[in-house]
Formats: structure tokens, sequence, C-alpha cells
């Protein structure tokens, strides 16, 4: 059945001008709920890293024996290590679908701005990775004897902590894209030590009854800088691969 | 009638050689541009170079602006459809258009009305399970999801067969009639109506 006149005068009518504010939301809200139904389609996306992360801390006790006192001191750094790699599992994946299927194309040509699809992507990484991570923390925090006390700065740590891995691993994705998937985390693991310091030291901190405000209070400028300036950055190294 | 795109002396070398040299033409609204050029002549790059995805080399591209005015930079959408679709195969028919930025406000019917033009009924169906001809058909109907002033469109007459090619034509007429134009590309005419530039 062909449209013929009025009909394809609604379909193809100009857009009136509209509220910028309105528009930049609707499009991230777009972007979030395509990648959100592609992501649970595809279960792999967001189950392969938490399953990771839960083998990477069993494995630590099934090795060092169940004594309570190492695997307690332990924990901060390996729950720290294993949400790190686990985080980065899915990293090469930020972009690579949408510039090999030209959807990338397609946001550059738009008059949208850049900066919302990558601060879009990277919310949806965090939510396939970091999120899951941060549930299966909890159950992280008792296979290897973290005290109670431990969980909250754990989890507030992880949260900061995973949302700037997310940040990073947008910048390494686009570095690499098109390249071998291992490229992307190579380039973002040398810039996560900062992150991993300052995790593992709230936790140790808390293990030890000190102050660990400070570190929190740092992730979280971390991520307050980050935000705008790697999603940036990440537009500029996404751009260079057309070039 | 002002050009929408004014193209002058645009040139694209890459590693010392040169892609096109000193292209110049103009796309007025309702009419075509047709590339032609061989396999490596440049085509992609030279409509990407228009939309600012790649550097140009040397050359001025001019966009007409709301006050009548040419500025280096361009103030309305275009549509680009490269060799790749865009097409997700995990989604279905009818969320491949939805959930565009291009669809942005449009309700379910006038989506609807885009994929039964190009003659997709099975909306519910994943885009997986689609052959390439019918994923073309999907990105044919994002065509019509707004009124845009120039379409750039590599290659569009690609993995088609006749049916579909003659949709393409009657549906690039019927943008031109109401001022949108075309720039595409191909190895040869498809005899719609256009300027064709060698390249």
């Amino acid at each position: 059945m062909l449209l013929q006149g009025t009909d394809l005068q609604i379909l193809t009518q100009p857009l009136l001008r509209f509220d910028m504010r309105s528009s930049v939301l609707d499009w991230l809200g777009i972007i979030l709920k395509r990648d959100l139904i592609i992501a649970f389609r595809r279960s792999s996306t967001y189950i392969t890293p938490l399953v990771f992360f839960l083998i990477v801390i069993t494995f630590f006790p099934l090795a060092l024996g169940p004594q309570e006192s190492l695997l307690s001191s332990l924990a901060p750094g390996v729950i720290w290590i294993a949400a790190l790699l686990a985080s980065l599992l899915a990293v090469e994946s930020i972009f690579s679908e949408d510039f090999r299927d030209g959807s990338l194309d397609d946001f550059f040509v738009s008059l949208e701005p850049s900066f919302i699809l990558v601060f879009a992507k990277v919310m949806i990484h965090w939510l396939i990775t970091g999120l899951p991570i941060l549930i299966a923390s909890s159950l992280a925090a008792i296979i290897l004897y973290l005290p109670l006390e431990s969980f909250v700065p754990m989890i507030l740590s992880l949260l900061l902590g995973t949302s700037f891995m997310s940040l990073l691993g947008a910048l390494g994705a686009a570095l690499s894209l098109g390249k071998s998937a291992i490229l992307s985390a190579i380039i973002v693991l040398p810039f996560s030590i900062p992150t991993l310091l300052m995790g593992t030291s709230v936790v140790t901190f808390s293990l030890n009854n000190q102050d660990y405000s400070g570190f929190l209070m740092m992730m979280g400028a971390m991520l307050a800088i980050g935000i705008p300036l790697l999603c940036l950055l990440t537009v500029e190294a996404l751009l260079l691969n057309y070039d | 009638m002002l050009p929408n795109l004014k193209v002058e002396n645009l040139s694209c070398v890459r590693s010392e050689k040169a892609i096109f040299k000193n292209l110049n033409f103009e796309v007025l609204p309702g009419q075509n541009i047709e590339i032609i050029g061989s396999n490596g002549s440049g085509k992609t790059t030279l409509l990407r170079t228009l939309l600012g995805l790649i550097n140009k080399e040397e050359g001025i591209i001019n966009w007409l602006d709301e006050d009548n005015n040419f500025n280096e930079y361009r103030t309305f959408d275009c549509f680009y459809q490269g060799h790749q679709m865009g097409i997700k195969n995990m989604l279905t028919v009818f969320e491949n258009l939805k959930l565009t930025h291009n669809a942005k406000g449009m309700n379910e019917e006038d989506i609807n009305k885009c994929l039964e033009r190009v003659g997709l009924y099975k909306i519910n169906e994943m885009a997986s399970d689609l052959s390439v001809g019918q994923k073309k058909r999907i990105s044919i109907a994002r065509w019509l999801l707004k009124d845009f002033k120039i379409y750039f469109i590599d290659e569009p007459f690609s993995a088609l067969d006749d049916p579909a090619s003659d949709l393409i034509k009657e549906i690039i007429n019927e943008l031109n009639h109401k001022g949108s134009s075309f720039v595409i590309t191909g190895h040869r005419s498809s005899n719609i109506n256009a300027t064709l530039i060698e390249i």
C-alpha cells in the first residue's frame, strides 16, 4: 500500500523548534532503552563479568584455605582486583557494535550532542557490569570473611570506582575501536591504578577502624572531574577513527 | 532558489595520493546528485567529508542556514546511510525504527505507516531473522521518519531486487517533490533524475 498526500505529509513534516533540554533527555532515554533491551536479550553481556568476578573471588579460599584472618586481610585487594578485571571484560563492546553496524555514523551526523551518546554508553556499561558486581560484592565479602562494618565502605568505594572504570573503559574502547579486544584493557589498566589504590585503602582503613572518608572524597572528585573530561576525550577519540 | 549545500574545489588526499580533486557542485532543494565511481574511488570518503566525519584537505563546504546565509557548519539535520545500515539484530523491526533519534516524538501508528510503506508488515520479527534485502527496507523506512533536507545514501541500490529498487526510486521521487534532495553514490547511473558526478 502506497502512502499518499496527507499521510506522507504527516510522516515527513518538519520538526518544530523544541525545547533543547527535553530533546537531550529524550535522546539519552532512547540510547539507554535501546542498549538495555539489546543487553538483556544478549544475557552474556551482563552474566560474563558477574560470573568472572565470583569465580575469581571463590578461587582464593580454595587456594589459600579457609583461614579467616588471612582471607579477611586479603579481602580488600582481592575484591577490588576482581572487580576491576571483571569490569574490563565488557569494555571493548561499548562502541564496537555501533561502529561495525554504522549506528555510530548516524549519531555523529545527527545534530545531537555527542557527549550525551558517550555518557549514555558509560551508564549502560556501568549498569551491565558495575551494578551486578556491586550487588555480588556482598557475597564476595561473606566468602572472604570481611567484617560487617566494612560492607558499607566497600560498597561506596566500588560504586565510585566502578563508575570511574566505566568512564576510563569508554576512552580505552574508543581508542582501540576496530582493533584487538585486549588492547582496550591494556590501555585502561595503567590508568586504573589510582582507583585501585584508593578503593583498597577505603576497605583496609575501615578494617583497621581508621578514617577512610578522605579516600572516598578523592574518588568522588575523580568521578566528578572524569565525567565531563573523559566523555569529551572519548568523543574526540571516536572521531579519530574516521580520519 | 538557493542550494542547501555548496561545494567548491573540494579535495581529499590520503597517503599522498589524491582521492578526489577540485570537486564543485551544488545541492538544490528537490534535486539529486549521483556520484559515480569504481571501488576505492572515494565515494564514501566524499560523503563522509561532506558530513564532517572526515576532515577535508582543501576546498569549501557551505551549508545554507535559516537566514539564507552560507556557513561552514550545518544547522539542519541530514540523513546519512553508509554501507552498514545501523540495523540492530537483537531488536525487532519496529524497535529498529522506534529506538532511533529520528523517531523522537513519533507515535506507533506513524512508525507502522513508514514500515508498511516499504512493505514490512511483520513488525515484531527480530531483525536477525531478516534477509539483507529486508534489512535494507528497514533502513529505507527510516528515510520517512522525518523531513530531511538532504539524504546522503551510500550505494542505495546494492543488494536489492528490482521491486525494491523501484520502491527506492519511487520514494526518492516523492521526497524530491517535497523539497528533499539526495546525494547518492553508485558504480553506475541508477537512472534517477540526478546530476552525475564522476570521481
